[in-house]
């Protein structure tokens, strides 16, 4: 019972409280890059979803089975981020292969994933908040399922912004930005709730 | 094929390079960052412990501490700095806690909480110079009971593993399992499950009777002893031959007694919040009423009000002198008033009578509370004098 | 770009070519690690090392690197030097380890360090490679403290971690917050604007010349984008 609650706890946080892109601005290239339009930002998120729950279904284990075990706890960095291009590339083919319908939804978004800093960012962080493996995957799909809340707000966000008259100096990305910057406030609001559901 | 395998190798060349890179970088570093990070432990240490000096961890698993102790260091000079971790109102919370050579507390700090009041981070100077003896004397903070009662009982735990690691030794166990032990050793055949007695005769000699949940027998608390008993009435518990006579008959009366329900319809006088009276056969009362708390009368401008009365039950002689007294149910403020049900404070009412039973200790911070306590008291006392035929000013 | 001279490719990253304010590339760290100007100098310096290590190696190696491990191979010559650079960090600067944490690792995906040495390092000799390492990063450095300084003053009324009197009864604690970061760097931007009466090529919308996959991309995922533009 504790566990779960522990575990709802992590998920809800790390969707509305530590939201990765609005209040740790792990993401932020393919957050303001790909939320033009609302299909697109759907694509993405799902993508970078798949690729942190795959990318920490691997690290983890590597981490603590490997790295911790015989002491290369300092090619961390190094090994994490080949992992992740190496997933990357994988799922790339592997959807090409077998399920092409879905490859032709996201398969445009996977080459930019593996520079995509939330991913490796995830990774690191099960690792340093020192997670057990289910933790870590509860925290992971929090995240996930979090960019892919952001992006989605956004890309609404946006497509009104498009509409608009902007003032010369603010077209494009300033006014990108401070439109998010008001979305970020707004998740400003959920700090203190999840920790205070269960109290 | 060729363009694949020079692209392999090149890669793993590469990946080499830069290990092999890495290892010497690692090897340089390693000790240098091993020692940033012990002085910033140490900072933590001094801060409780400032004149200490050359703190080494000691293994933890070697002794038996308390569990809260989680991690130990031996200072030069012989003294100790415990990190402890507990639980206060809401979350866990770390402690660092510095006991000199001499057994008395040089510092504690609290490294991390969450903790709603801020009042627990200088609550640690309270306990500077006292000693295992002397602990008890640092007041709980009124309002952050929970927090500060933690707080404390860490500090303790600290004193007391010093103790150990000095090669004392120290009783660690905490008042609920000191008393399920003694109950345990002085009746077996309960398998460690007891339920305190409701005792509505007058008993002579006993402190306390205890009853095993599977109805094996009862122990019964004198003083310091703990005397088991069996159904049959028959002590098994070695004890003094008057002690063994007195709890056999005590036992006898409180088996042979009968209670009957009264029906209360008929005396109008008798105050709303009385929900029930019963008689037993040698006189007494035993009496359930209702008082309104903190969670009747509460303001809910800051804390939701929960709309529940706290149900007390009281048995009384005739002449209105309280043999027991127990809280059946409560809602009022989890962690403050929420103490009502607390044998701590509903058994200050045991022996006391109408004139002097408004003396009990109140409960810190929770006025309300310990005044809707002690209404229901008085609606007993009441009830009891209405139906004995005495006289009462009750509305 | 082999004609110019050394001097211009070393300056152009401070100003032409800002890599935070005008090419809008590392925005990650640019809006994580502005709360402090101790942290803001100390990502700048770490990511300045980085990119000097890595482009002097990339370019070594420009020749001998087949094309198609050619990104696999930089990402790990850049973790490398990052994971150095995080040592030698967490060694000699613990407080600068502490306040960037996990973004220190991060500066591995950092889209300027892979951008120089796909777009710069990979087609030039070694001096101007580093060259280019060193004026992009001061550039980063400079933008990073600028826009610290702005938030650590007005948003905690202390500078370097030292408190402005004056200030304190006026401070703006949003300014340090995430929602700040973001307002910030937008308004910083359209002020670059205004400042450059219009001239700076501000990259309008995020496009393939500032991803840093763009070489190893050919799935049409740019082209997606490129149409939208």
């Amino acid at each position: 019972m504790m566990d779960i609650k522990n575990l709802i706890v992590i998920l809800l946080s790390s969707v509305l409280v530590n939201n990765y892109v609005l209040t740790r601005f792990l993401g932020i290239c393919p957050f303001l890059g790909v939320s033009k339009k609302i299909d697109q930002a759907m694509g993405m998120g799902i993508s970078v979803t798949i690729v942190m729950l795959l990318a920490t279904a691997v690290t983890w284990p590597i981490q603590n089975f490997i790295l911790d075990a015989f002491g290369l706890g300092y090619m961390q960095t190094i090994v994490f981020i080949l992992v992740i291009a190496s997933l990357v590339q994988m799922l790339e083919l592997v959807l090409k292969r077998l399920i092409p319908s879905l490859y032709k939804g996201l398969g445009v978004y996977l080459p930019l994933i593996t520079t995509n800093c939330a991913v490796l960012g995830v990774t690191i962080n099960n690792i340093e908040d020192g997670f057990t493996f289910i933790e870590s995957m509860v925290s992971t799909l929090g995240c996930g399922l979090g960019f892919l809340l952001a992006m989605l707000l956004f890309s609404g966000i946006r497509s009104r912004i498009d509409e608009r008259n902007i003032a010369k100096p603010f077209q494009g990305i300033a006014i990108t930005l401070i439109a998010a910057s008001f979305l970020s406030l707004a998740f400003m609001g959920f700090g203190g709730i999840v920790e205070n559901i269960f109290a | 094929m060729k363009s694949l395998i020079k692209s392999v190798i090149t890669l793993v060349c590469v990946c080499a390079v830069m290990a092999s890179l890495l290892a010497v970088a690692n090897i340089i570093t390693a000790p240098i960052i091993e020692k940033n990070n012990n002085a910033a432990a140490n900072e933590a240490l001094l801060q409780v412990m400032p004149e200490g000096e050359g703190f080494e961890e000691i293994d933890i698993s070697k002794f038996e501490l308390p569990a809260t102790v989680a991690q130990a260091y031996k200072e030069a000079n012989g003294g100790y700095v415990f990190r402890l971790v507990t639980t206060g109102y809401k979350s866990n919370f770390i402690i660092m806690c510095g006991i000199n050579a001499d057994g008395t507390v040089s510092g504690a700090i609290c490294l991390s909480s969450n903790e709603t009041l801020g009042k627990e981070k200088t609550f640690g100077e309270n306990f500077v110079g006292k000693n295992s003896d002397e602990v008890d004397t640092v007041d709980i903070i009124s309002g952050a009971t929970k927090t500060t009662e933690a707080y404390r009982n860490a500090v303790k735990d600290a004193l007391n593993s010093a103790i150990i690691l000095g090669g004392g030794s120290v009783d660690i166990r905490t008042e609920e399992q000191i008393l399920a032990d003694n109950l345990s050793s002085a009746l077996p055949s309960a398998n460690g499950k007891f339920t305190k007695l409701f005792i509505v005769e007058t008993v002579e000699g006993i402190d306390k009777i205890y009853g095993a949940t599977n109805e094996t027998g009862y122990v019964c608390v004198v003083g310091e002893e703990f005397i088991g008993v069996d159904n049959n009435g028959n002590v098994i518990t070695e004890t003094s031959a008057e002690n063994s006579q007195n709890i056999a008959a005590q036992i006898a009366k409180i088996k042979s007694s009968t209670i009957e329900k009264l029906d209360i319809s008929g005396y109008t006088n008798i105050h709303k919040n009385v929900i029930s009276i019963s008689k037993t056969a040698s006189g007494n009362y035993v009496v359930e009423t209702k008082g309104a708390g903190y969670g009747i009368k509460g303001d809910d401008t800051y804390h939701p009000i929960s709309g529940e009365y706290i149900v007390v039950r009281v048995s009384m002689t005739k002449d209105g002198k309280i043999i027991d007294c127990l809280t059946v149910s409560q809602a009022e403020t989890d962690g403050i008033g929420s103490a009502c049900a607390d044998e701590k404070f509903y058994g200050q009412f045991v022996g006391k009578n109408e004139s002097n039973y408004t003396e009990v200790d109140a409960i810190s911070g929770a006025t309300m509370t310990t005044d809707g306590y002690k209404n229901a008291i008085k609606y007993a006392f009441d009830a009891v004098k209405i139906i004995e035929g005495g006289s009462t000013d009750a509305e | 770009m082999q004609n110019k001279s050394n001097m211009s490719v070393f300056l152009k990253g401070i100003l032409k070519e800002n890599p935070v304010l005008v090419l809008i590339l590392g925005t990650c760290p640019t809006l994580a690690t502005t709360t402090t100007v101790t942290g803001a100098f100390g990502m700048g310096i770490a990511a300045l090392v980085v990119l000097i290590c890595s482009n002097v190696f990339i370019s070594l190696l420009r020749k001998i690197i087949p094309d198609n491990v050619r990104i696999p191979c930089y990402i790990v010559i850049i973790a490398g030097f990052v994971t150095i650079v995080q040592m030698i960090v967490k060694a000699f600067f613990p407080v600068i380890d502490s306040l960037l944490g996990v973004y220190l690792p991060l500066i591995t995906v950092n889209c300027i360090i892979l951008g120089r040495a796909e777009m710069f390092a990979s087609k030039n000799n070694v001096v101007k490679s580093a060259l280019d390492g060193m004026g992009m990063g001061i550039g980063f450095t400079l933008a990073l403290c600028g826009m610290a300084f702005i938030r650590e003053v007005f948003g905690n009324a202390t500078f370097a971690g030292i408190e402005i009197p004056f200030l304190v009864p006026y401070k703006i604690d949003f300014l340090v917050k995430s929602p700040g970061g973001l307002l910030v760097f937008g308004m910083l931007i359209a002020l670059v604007y205004v400042l450059t009466h219009g001239k700076a090529p501000i990259k309008r919308e995020f496009s393939c010349a500032g991803c840093p996959s763009a070489g190893s991309c050919h799935t049409g995922s740019c082209q997606l984008k490129g149409d939208e533009q």
